[in-house]
């Protein structure tokens, strides 16, 4: 196991190298110039040009890369072009409340996506499966900037015009009194602030597990030992929650890897309506401000988490599954 | 099979525990925390430095709440001593500040003329790449420190409205003097000021907030200790966000609305809409190297076509004036001229004068050899731009031009309009000063045409427009002065190198309990010392 850890550690770096080797080239390419980031037209040409030297633009692409992977490897990531800050610092303020996004959603949606699922093939074929199977398919299809609104409007809006008990808030990690809270007021604080985004990527992501859960269940629950394991009387809660769900469960672990990619992207959007400081409102006001140095860092470390995840994923599997070994 | 449903203890455990959520902050809470005011902005600001920021917002919490500017502006921009408790003019060839001696940077010290010239000085090195002193600064030659509290500036040239020339605030040389010229831009003082303003900056988490911190013992002549205790400024990208958090009692103040949710404030009576003249341009840039804008007269006429006031009916939902130039309506020089009014008979006459006739009967309008007037009109992908060129597509076609739209993403639009590879543009200009001639100069001034990348952009320039920018610039009395900018902006009528269109008015939302929230075209932070939650 550990071997197989090393080996792909290690095969991670060239691909990692390749990717941000490859997206160097593609911002290279792309039109617009970080120095017009100061959407001021009133600059004038010579500031301009001054601006373009001091920020290293004026130099041709292969000695900007160069220079570029010679300080990225010795693990210094330049300034920001944009914030006038070092980027390590951009990213590590914005790391921690993404993972704290993504960690939340991602457990709120193998709960949920799980509890669905099982229930779905206990009922095949019943109301609730039918019922369950057409809300999973909407959330499946719903756009998550849409569905962001939507529950923006309903769960803090609507709910605040209209008096209901619970109204969350809209924006932001915290209040802005936060400082001046009680521990257990910080940590509802807290809490409620995180009930929106994550309740909207929990959503989209939920319904894929639900029904990738459902059709595992229908498989395993046909198999012999199910029977066996009915044929003994053994209380049904148990056949389902111990005997069925516990096998199910072996290729629902690998979907960790395969949703991180599309939990980060989900972020993207997330982030920029709840106004949530994370990597994604970063690495989107990054683009739209052709911010190089935080492009290149920003998917950098989006693109070692999704590794890292399929690598969590394929260990994961060994865990559940004793009859995979990786030698 | 039968499936028990969830125990109901759980059930109401969980309603318990959403309802302690919400009580945490669902509930305006805001309304009750004392002194601390909180506002809703767009995007985050940039470095708070003088010398190198050039972003609207950040110059105005440097001019109006972080630090003191040399002079400021009254309510009818006329220039009025802050920093400097008056000056002496040497002749039109300089002028003498005699600096307050109670203004101190917040760590302390006080502000001296040696912090002005440093600053000055700092923004003239071209290694600064800074904007203040393009802004500000290009008409003054020398900075001399006579003694701790007087300081002397040598102009270039005599020119009028030179003492606005000092509206920008002094950095503090004790703390900037080892950073060079070309680091200024990545100081670390950037982001963690020491100020000389009504405000301190408490806290600054990139991309989510800014905290500030009433001053004391800030200076009663100048307003003295702020209204608020404490104001939060919170990073919300989107509108929509911005509007619920107003609603909903998140913030007390929401800079930036958007014209169609002006309805919503109004009718809400928690909410007041504040609406007043802003310092942004909107015009269509015609490429006047290509045809057919090399014809003054087809200009005229697509200007003649474009029905200004529809736009700001319709789609500005009456928040705008139109515009005739960049010379904005409010400035005590701005010139009693019409805007072109909306006139297809005269724009049907003039495009068949230049010999422009519909001749195949498609309703596009061809010239002698058969070419049909067929542009392209660029624009950024805001929804406001991209809903504007779509009317005007739509009264161009009215008189036989076929407008074809393309709408990019900004950095790429505004690519292709730096190098001057367009047809038509549809974009604005952001005033940064009060100096009527800046912006006219830039535009308009054939010496600009010529520099690649240039403010310029439409390549206009005729001997008549230049002698009467550069007379415009040196005329050293308002009254003198104006006479140039009337004579002007007469021509640029005639001549539509570029269609002004309009004004746009800055929108913004407040509760209605917030007191002393007053916004002019001075900015959207000018009165933050005076506002106050209740």
């Amino acid at each position: 196991m550990t071997g197989f850890i090393t080996r792909r550690v290690l095969g991670a770096i060239p691909l990692l190298l390749a990717v941000a080797t490859l997206i160097f080239i593609v911002l290279d390419l792309a039109p617009g110039d970080p120095a017009a980031q100061y959407f001021n037209p009133n600059v004038p040409p010579e500031v301009y040009e001054q601006l373009r030297r001091n920020l290293g633009l004026d130099q041709p692409l292969g000695t900007r890369y160069g220079k570029w992977l010679g300080s990225f490897l010795t693990g210094d990531f330049g300034y920001s072009f944009a914030q006038n800050r070092p980027v390590a610092n951009v990213v590590l303020d914005a790391l921690p409340n993404t993972l704290l996004l993504a960690v939340v959603a991602i457990g709120a949606m193998f709960v949920v996506g799980v509890l669905v699922g099982v229930l779905q093939a206990v009922r095949q074929h019943g109301w609730a499966d039918r019922i369950l199977s057409v809300i999973g398919l909407f959330f499946y299809s719903m756009p998550s900037f849409w569905l962001a609104l939507m529950l923006m409007l309903v769960f803090s809006l609507k709910a605040h015009q209209w008096g209901w008990p619970i109204a969350f808030p809209a924006t932001g990690i915290t209040s802005f009194d936060y400082e001046f809270l009680s521990p257990w007021g910080k940590f509802t604080d807290r809490l409620s602030h995180l009930v929106l985004p994550a309740t909207t990527l929990t959503l989209v992501l939920a319904a894929g597990v639900a029904r990738y859960t459902r059709g595992q269940m229908l498989e395993v629950i046909r198999q012999d030992y199910i029977r066996t394991a009915r044929a003994k009387g053994l209380p049904e809660r148990t056949v389902v929650l111990k005997h069925a769900l516990r096998n199910s469960l072996i290729p629902v672990v690998t979907l960790v890897g395969l949703y991180l990619p599309l939990l980060f992207s989900g972020t993207v959007f997330v982030e920029t309506i709840f106004s949530w400081p994370g990597m994604g409102r970063v690495i989107f006001d990054a683009i739209s401000q052709r911010d190089a140095p935080v492009i290149m860092a920003t998917s950098f470390v989006f693109a070692t988490l999704v590794v890292m995840g399929n690598l969590l994923a394929d260990v994961l599997y060994a865990v559940v599954d004793p009859r995979i070994r990786y030698d | 099979m039968e499936q028990r449903s969830p125990p109901s203890a759980a059930s109401v455990l969980l309603c318990a525990a959403l309802a302690a959520l919400s009580a945490g902050c669902g509930d305006g809470a805001p309304e009750s925390a004392g002194g601390t005011l909180v506002v809703g902005v767009r995007s985050d600001f940039s470095g708070f430095n003088a010398i190198t920021n050039s972003s609207q917002y950040t110059d105005e919490l440097i001019k109006y709440a972080l630090f003191t500017p040399i002079v400021q502006y009254d309510e009818s921009l006329g220039v009025r001593p802050w920093l400097a408790e008056s000056w002496e003019l040497d002749g039109d060839s300089a002028v003498v500040f005699t600096l307050r001696s109670d203004v101190r940077w917040h760590d302390g010290e006080p502000v001296d003329a040696r912090d002005v010239a440093f600053t000055f000085e700092r923004a003239k090195d071209p290694e600064a790449a800074s904007l203040l002193a393009e802004a500000y600064l290009s008409q003054v030659a020398r900075a001399d420190v006579i003694d701790a509290r007087t300081i002397r500036f040598a102009y270039e040239r005599p020119h009028a409205q030179a003492l606005e020339n000092f509206w920008w605030a002094p950095m503090p040389e004790h703390r900037l003097a080892d950073v060079s010229p070309a680091e200024l831009r990545n100081a670390d003082f950037n982001r963690a000021p020491v100020g000389s303003g009504p405000f301190r900056l408490a806290e600054w988490r990139a991309n989510e907030r800014v905290v500030l911190e009433a001053v004391e013992d800030f200076p009663e002549e100048l307003g003295g200790r702020p209204s608020a205790e404490r104001v939060v400024i919170r990073v919300i990208p989107e509108a929509a966000t911005r509007l619920t958090e107003l609603v909903t009692g998140g913030i007390h103040v929401d800079i930036d609305v958007a014209p169609d949710q002006t309805d919503q404030i109004e009718a809400n009576p928690e909410l007041e809409l504040l609406s007043f003249p802003g310092r942004t341009v909107y015009f269509v840039a015609w490429n006047n190297l290509r045809e057919p804008f090399t014809d003054a007269r087809v200009r005229r006429a697509l200007g003649y076509a474009i029905n200004r006031e529809e736009i700001i009916a319709a789609l500005l939902e009456g928040h705008g004036a139109p515009a005739v130039s960049p010379i904005p309506p409010w400035s005590p020089l701005a010139p009693a001229v019409e805007p072109l009014p909306h006139d297809t008979a005269a724009a049907d006459r003039l495009l068949e004068e230049a010999g422009w006739l519909d001749r195949d009967g498609d309703g596009v309008r061809e010239s002698e050899n058969g070419a049909p007037l067929r542009f392209t009109l660029l624009t950024s992908d805001r929804a406001l731009n991209r809903a504007v060129v779509e009317v005007v597509q739509s009264h161009l076609r009215r008189v036989g031009a076929d407008a074809r739209l393309q709408v990019t993403e900004f950095q790429t639009m505004l690519a292709q309009f730096r190098s001057r590879e367009y047809d038509a543009a549809f974009a604005n200009w952001v005033l940064d000063n009060f100096q009527v001639g800046t912006a006219p100069f830039a535009l308009f001034h054939s010496s600009q045409a010529e520099i690649a990348g240039s403010a310029n952009r439409t390549s206009y320039g005729t001997p008549a427009a230049d002698s009467l920018l550069e007379a415009g610039r040196a005329a050293v009395t308002p009254d003198d002065a104006a006479v140039f900018w009337a004579d002007f902006v007469r021509l640029l009528k005639e001549d539509q190198p570029a269609t002004f269109m309009f004004w746009l008015d800055e929108l913004a939302g407040k509760r209605a309990g917030v007191t002393g929230v007053d916004m002019d075209p001075r900015g959207e932070f000018r009165g933050l010392a005076d506002w106050a939650p209740r």
